[in-house]
């Protein structure tokens, strides 16, 4: 990334050598990217985050049809919820599918919530919070049957869990390169040909028209190379965070009373292990653990004084004095059997601690 | 988020944390929108608290100013107790982001509302 910064510094839409050289670098992440997708290269424009993507994937499909019914699921992430509630206030409608108990929607409903006038399904491949994988495949061969494009919230999913876009009947998948240790500020998003799509940026040509701004030359090469490595090391790591995920949980398990998993059991992202500890606040088992060199985020959000459980957790229906006490850990490549073993330790003490102060039984 | 360092020793290492048995007062605190919960027992001796213990429910900042509040009730009369302010708290954690500030109300509350329950107990005896 630092030499493309330093030797990249053409315009990749300028005909000169230096732009056909920055276009040639961005060529070949394009060619990584369609590669792990399963697309062709020129149905891979890039974007400046994750939420850009949901955005241009849900509003140019609102934009190309002017009106009409949307599908989603009350645990979008904010990116699609938000992108949803604002097209709503332009008079488009939508229905917001509930989840199960362990965060996953139902393609039954997706196929009753289905109208003549539904113009798309977006639903995300993984809960950001519990990490729940969404049957996108069954819903795939829904939307594929009606007719309807189904657009893919993958920023969680994206080098973490195959996602063929012909297998699983996609047409449109958001990815970002953060989550994949790629740089920050680079995304993309996946359009099917064909998909009748209008740009909402505009002033100028770039990306096929359908992401009007200057290639962010060096954050594309980044992207490229974060998704080589992902390609390579997918299967292995899935295998090897899925165990230290389970031990993770399993230890917490054997050492905290009242303790309980979020998210399903099994169809569920390599690295995540969300808990709920019971009569306890998210908040006090963070801090507790960033002073032990731990880091994990809150479930419940205190702004103000004034907490709001994850709409997640209460979507999936865990009783506020649960959700309450709701911490997300996030495994990843750098770690080891060992750190678990660590994590379960101050996790197990520091729960023990903050249930000794509490005048509320667990 | 930034706490000090006071707030995290108090934090780390609790001060008088647990209950008392036969206490001379005890007082809750509830803040409702975050369910922070803070109740202090107190044992006192001629007018002035002689010992203060805490248990609570709530965030980091709230269980460590329940532990300063032990440390602020100790030695001062049941009058003075029943009129601190959440001000005296929350300096006695070295302060609080705005967001916070919570922690110090709840604890304030209780400790007034312990001053209170002990001055009516001795009006009593």
């Amino acid at each position: 990334m630092s030499t493309a910064e330093r030797e990249l510094f053409g315009n990749a839409s300028s005909v000169h050598y230096f732009g056909q050289q920055a276009k040639a670098a961005i060529d070949t992440a394009r060619s990584s990217l369609s590669t792990l997708l399963n697309a062709d290269p020129s149905e891979v424009v890039f974007t400046g985050g994750g939420t850009e993507s949901d955005n241009l994937g849900i509003k140019g499909i609102a934009a190309a049809r002017r009106a009409g019914h949307i599908i989603t699921s009350q645990i979008e992430h904010h990116a699609v919820l938000r992108t949803v509630q604002t097209l709503e206030e332009q008079g488009f409608t939508a229905t917001y599918l509930p989840v199960d108990g362990f965060g996953m929607v139902d393609p039954g409903d997706v196929r009753k919530a289905l109208r003549a006038d539904t113009i798309l399904v977006s639903l995300m491949g993984a809960n950001s919070e519990v990490g729940t994988l969404q049957p996108i495949r069954e819903i795939g061969r829904i939307t594929r049957e009606a007719g309807v494009p189904l657009h893919v919230d993958g920023v969680q999913t994206f080098g973490k869990v195959p996602m063929d876009v012909d297998v699983f009947g996609i047409d449109l998948l958001s990815f970002s390169g953060h989550k994949i240790y790629g740089p920050k500020g680079i995304a993309g998003l996946f359009i099917r040909k064909g998909t009748k799509m209008a740009s909402i940026q505009h002033g100028g040509e770039h990306e096929r028209r359908r992401r009007a701004g200057t290639e962010n030359v060096a954050g594309i090469v980044g992207l490229g190379k974060a998704v080589a490595v992902r390609a390579r090391d997918m299967a292995d790591e899935t295998v090897r965070l899925t165990a230290l995920r389970d031990r993770l949980w399993q230890g917490v398990r054997a050492g905290v009373q009242e303790v309980r998993l979020n998210g399903h059991p099994t169809e569920r992202l390599p690295g995540t292990c969300n808990m709920c500890f019971h009569n306890i606040e998210s908040e006090s088992v963070v801090l507790g653990l960033d002073l032990k060199g731990v880091g994990v985020s809150a479930g419940s959000a205190c702004t103000s004084g004034n907490v709001e459980p994850s709409y997640v957790l209460v979507a999936m229906g865990i009783p506020v004095d649960w959700a309450m006490g709701s911490v997300r850990c996030s495994l990843g490549r750098g770690t080891t059997g060992e750190d678990i073993e660590y994590v379960i330790e101050a996790t197990v003490s520091h729960v023990a601690k903050l249930r000794g102060l509490s005048p509320v039984k667990a | 988020m930034q706490y000090s360092d006071t707030l995290i020793d108090h934090f780390r290492n609790p001060r008088n944390a647990g209950m008392m048995r036969e206490p001379d007062g005890v007082g809750e605190g509830e803040f409702a929108q975050c369910m922070d919960l803070a109740r202090f027992y107190l044992r006192v001796r001629e007018g002035r608290v002689e010992e203060a213990r805490f248990q609570a429910y709530g965030c980091g900042p709230t269980l460590a100013a329940c532990s300063a509040g032990t440390e602020v009730a100790a030695g001062v009369s049941l009058e003075d107790l029943s009129a601190v302010t959440e001000a005296r708290i929350e300096a006695a954690v070295g302060g609080l982001p705005p967001e916070r500030r919570h922690a110090a109300e709840v604890v304030a509350l209780a400790l007034r509302a312990a001053a209170r329950d002990a001055m009516a107990k001795r009006g009593v005896r």
